[in-house]
């Protein structure tokens, strides 16, 4: 839920990383971190544990600038993959305003895809909020694996998957070479404040 | 040409196995260096068929190792204290509440995230505050037995009974509630009261109703805070199929909120399974009813104590 700070002229919002584990949520996060220094107004803040799997959340402020005299300020963050964090990622998406949701496109994970959609799916229901209606983007990750000797699935196949019924904007992406990260944040960050636009105009 | 293509896929498996590794997809990497082992076991005309078994063999050594060492890692350690300032900060949800009300969600933003022994200091301050002393003060209970430090529960109980910042009828609920957790614990322990006059002639049961605690009623999306007595679950099936069966509370820990079961109602207990959504309860708190969903977290035996063979049912509030 957007925060609007009418005397301080800014607009809050919540942008969150959702995927399996291992999928690439970190990584996506660590590229714009690196990526985006204008764009980023604090320190990355990453709480993991061993594995360097991600234990609570990783943190990244960043500010877009002006749009109609308000500053909008965006707070970035991935949750835990793994499936016993259900817990954590629930709290971590409260308030939510937008979504990414990682996937990973070695064929071995593609089960994991479709079980932490569903997964995102019932949190955010439980929240009152349909995933057909919340902004939402999807990024197919890991692209680069594809010249190596591993089963990785086609595109076509993970939109099969994972966006057939959804049709939401979708990027072929690799966070490690941060191919298609960034179109991927853009396109979240547009819809999210196009949904604020529709929202305040219905009042 | 067989042969060829053993050594084909076994290179493949191999291949597949080192790189899942270096992803940190540690199980399915486990999967491809069985499979290659298997390979290598069942083909005895394969060259250096022992090297190449004692090789693998080294590899998920490894990797067992790293998968131990995952699996053993703190579910929740405490963090840096600069990042419990950011989960007080980010996860309270209270724009537009009061200073207290905003502190007492950071508070319990830091217990739900694990962040125990912090949270027991910011609980600690909140009890200067009147509206929330009761409140704090079951959470710094709550804490110390998520810590598992029972005796620092009770000795932290047994501190209040001497100190005058509560009152006899707050002291009275902080007896009940903690005696109430103790027992889903399996620790039998009956806490010292503090004598004044009209206990004499004040009964237990009448104790769990009174409700002079002076709690500022929060509103209803703050249902972590507000202690729930008990719930009424619609039955799914069995023979109580389609009645609301009423439930007491035993235990509650932000917005998850623990049932005991007899372990002889075996049909009662077959209606609870972990990720159940009942989506129809209805929540008594000394201060609101309510209606609401939730879903089933955990459904544990209780296997010591005198509740042995009895079943603790775990179940998430989902006000939306």
């Amino acid at each position: 839920m957007a925060i609007f700070k009418l005397k301080k002229r800014e607009i809050e919002c919540k942008i969150v990383y959702y995927g399996p584990g291992r999928c690439g949520k970190t990584t996506n996060m660590e590229y714009i971190f690196k990526a985006y220094k204008k764009q980023v107004i604090g320190e990355m803040i990453s709480v993991d544990t061993e594995g360097d799997r991600t234990l609570f959340f990783d943190f990244l402020p960043m500010g877009l600038g002006t749009i109609k005299d308000f500053d909008i300020k965006v707070q970035v963050y991935t949750v835990p993959g793994q499936v016993q964090y259900r817990s954590t990622r629930k709290l971590v998406l409260k308030g939510v305003d937008g979504v990414i949701f990682v996937s990973d496109s070695l064929a071995v994970r593609r089960e994991k895809n479709m079980l932490s959609l569903k997964d995102l799916q019932h949190n955010l229901k439980e929240y009152g909020i349909s995933i057909f209606k919340i902004p939402l983007v999807m990024q197919h990750n890991k692209r680069d694996l594809a010249g190596q000797d591993v089963p990785v699935m086609s595109v076509e196949q993970m939109e099969r998957d994972l966006n057939r019924q959804l049709k939401v904007p979708s990027f072929p992406a690799s966070a490690i070479t941060g191919e298609g990260v960034g179109a991927t944040l853009k396109e979240c960050l547009k819809l999210t404040l196009l949904s604020f636009k529709k929202q305040i105009k219905s009042g | 040409m067989v042969h060829m293509n053993i050594a084909r896929k076994i290179k493949t498996l191999l291949q597949e196995a080192e790189l899942y590794h270096s992803q940190g997809l540690l199980d399915e990497a486990m999967v491809k260096y069985n499979n290659a082992t298997e390979i290598i076991q069942s083909n005895e005309k394969i060259k250096s068929r022992q090297n190449l078994i004692d090789n693998i063999s080294k590899k998920i050594l490894a990797l067992k190792g790293d998968i131990i060492k995952i699996e053993k890692a703190p579910k929740k350690p405490e963090v840096s204290a600069k990042v419990q300032d950011l989960i007080k900060k980010m996860f309270s949800f209270s724009p537009d509440k009061d200073d207290d009300a905003k502190a007492l969600d950071g508070a319990i933003a830091l217990a739900k995230f694990g962040q125990f022994k912090r949270a027991i200091l910011e609980f600690n301050e909140l009890l200067k505050k009147d509206s929330l002393r009761v409140v704090a003060a079951k959470s710094m209970l709550r804490c110390h037995m998520a810590l598992s430090s029972v005796n620092e529960a009770v000795a932290q109980y047994e501190q209040w009974l001497s100190d005058d910042i509560f009152s006899t009828n707050q002291l009275d609920k902080l007896r009940v509630f903690f005696e109430s957790i103790l027992t889903k614990e399996g620790i039998e322990k009956t806490l010292p009261r503090r004598k004044t006059p009209a206990d004499n002639i004040e009964s237990e049961m009448e104790m769990v109703g009174v409700d002079g605690v002076q709690v500022k009623v929060p509103e209803i999306e703050d249902y972590e805070t507000l202690d729930i007595n008990s719930i009424g679950i619609t039955m799914d099936s069995g023979p109580q199929e389609g009645q609301v069966v009423e439930f007491k509370v035993r235990f509650q820990l932000g917005n998850v909120v623990s049932l005991l079961l007899p372990g002889r109602d075996k049909d009662l207990i077959e209606n609870f399974k972990a990720g159940d959504v009942f989506n129809d309860i209805q929540y008594y708190s000394t201060v609101a009813l309510f209606n609401a969903s939730g879903i089933v977290t955990s459904v544990k035996e209780i296997k010591v104590g005198p509740r042995r063979g009895d079943y603790c049912v775990d179940i998430e509030v989902e006000l939306n």
